[in-house]
């Protein structure tokens, strides 16, 4: 009902911080192998990601908060992605999508693939799979918004 | 015709011509005149004591009908048909990167996957994988490689 008196709710200003910048989590396009495909189709419209405030992905790292590294990250890229997460302003999350960001995957054995992104960048969320679904992801998302809403009480 | 043409059957019966390294290039320009247009791949085997050398070609005239070359090296060097096909310049340069067969004749061999600098070719049988190569970027933006795990990737 509207009475026209205005309502007001107490709260902190890190917890406003937090809830206002978990829900305008914006992506980079960063799409580096087969895993950009169902990072794509979390963002299509069928697995909407806009609908937990994702939806607007960035060409530039300068407007992004959050590197989806989204494939396997070989030697010869990990410099260049290194200078990516540089060029993102604070604060700054990221997700490994793939088991081949993880670990290396089935290239683990292999002479040219960075074995786990977080050897070149801290990551906030695991996404495992190969590919992982747009569901994963979706989830993925999820769990790195409730990581931001709590982070004043860690 | 100067040289001798082995030919061979391929598994799916595509015709396979088998030749000596000294008379590819000779052999190549005929092909060529004859309307093999098209170079697709050129690809490489290793069998320890020599390197296989493939050269798949096209001919639009008739179908794409294709034709499979093959020669080998023993000292890891071949002739260039860059000048041939356009597409041979990549393609032999990509064998040099990973093969590490040397094209004699190429307008341009460098790697054109790995950094420049990085050390073996890694499809070859009796590449080291024991020792791990590290890439990192400098500020020019040119990469390069070392063995130690703190400098790079």
């Amino acid at each position: 009902m509207k009475t026209g008196d205005a309502g007001f709710i107490t709260t902190t200003l890190d917890k406003a911080m937090e809830w206002s910048r978990s829900n305008s989590i914006w992506p980079l396009t960063f799409g580096l192998a087969c895993c950009a495909i169902e990072m794509m189709a979390t963002q299509a419209s069928r697995l909407d990601i806009s609908r937990f405030g994702s939806e607007v992905f960035r060409n530039s790292p300068r407007q992004s908060d959050l590197m989806i590294v989204s494939g396997t990250v070989t030697k010869k890229m990990a410099p260049r992605l290194r200078r990516l997460y540089d060029e993102m302003p604070y604060p700054k999350y990221v997700i490994a999508m793939g088991v081949c960001v993880i670990q290396g995957g089935p290239y683990n054995q292999g002479y040219s693939v960075v074995l786990g992104v977080d050897r070149v960048v801290p990551v906030d969320v695991y996404v495992p799979g190969c590919p992982p679904t747009p569901e994963a992801l979706t989830n993925g998302i999820i769990l790195l918004q409730k990581k931001i809403r709590n982070e004043a009480d860690r | 015709m100067a040289y001798e043409i082995k030919e061979e059957k391929g598994k799916d019966g595509r015709k396979v011509y088998r030749i000596d390294r000294d008379h590819l290039v000779e052999l190549m320009n005929d092909l060529k005149k004859e309307g093999y247009d098209h170079l697709t791949l050129i690809s490489a085997v290793d069998f320890r004591d020599r390197i296989e050398v493939v050269y798949h070609l096209e001919k639009s005239s008739d179908n794409f009908s294709m034709l499979v070359v093959k020669t080998e090296t023993k000292d890891n060097h071949m002739p260039s048909v860059a000048s041939l096909w356009e597409s041979a310049n990549w393609d032999e340069r990509e064998q040099y990167d990973m093969m590490g067969v040397i094209f004699d004749g190429h307008p341009d061999l460098r790697r054109i996957l790995l950094p420049e600098g990085w050390n073996g070719y890694p499809l070859r049988k009796d590449y080291d994988m024991s020792k791990v190569q590290y890439v990192n970027m400098d500020e020019e933006g040119n990469d390069y490689v070392s063995f130690d795990p703190g400098d790079g990737w």
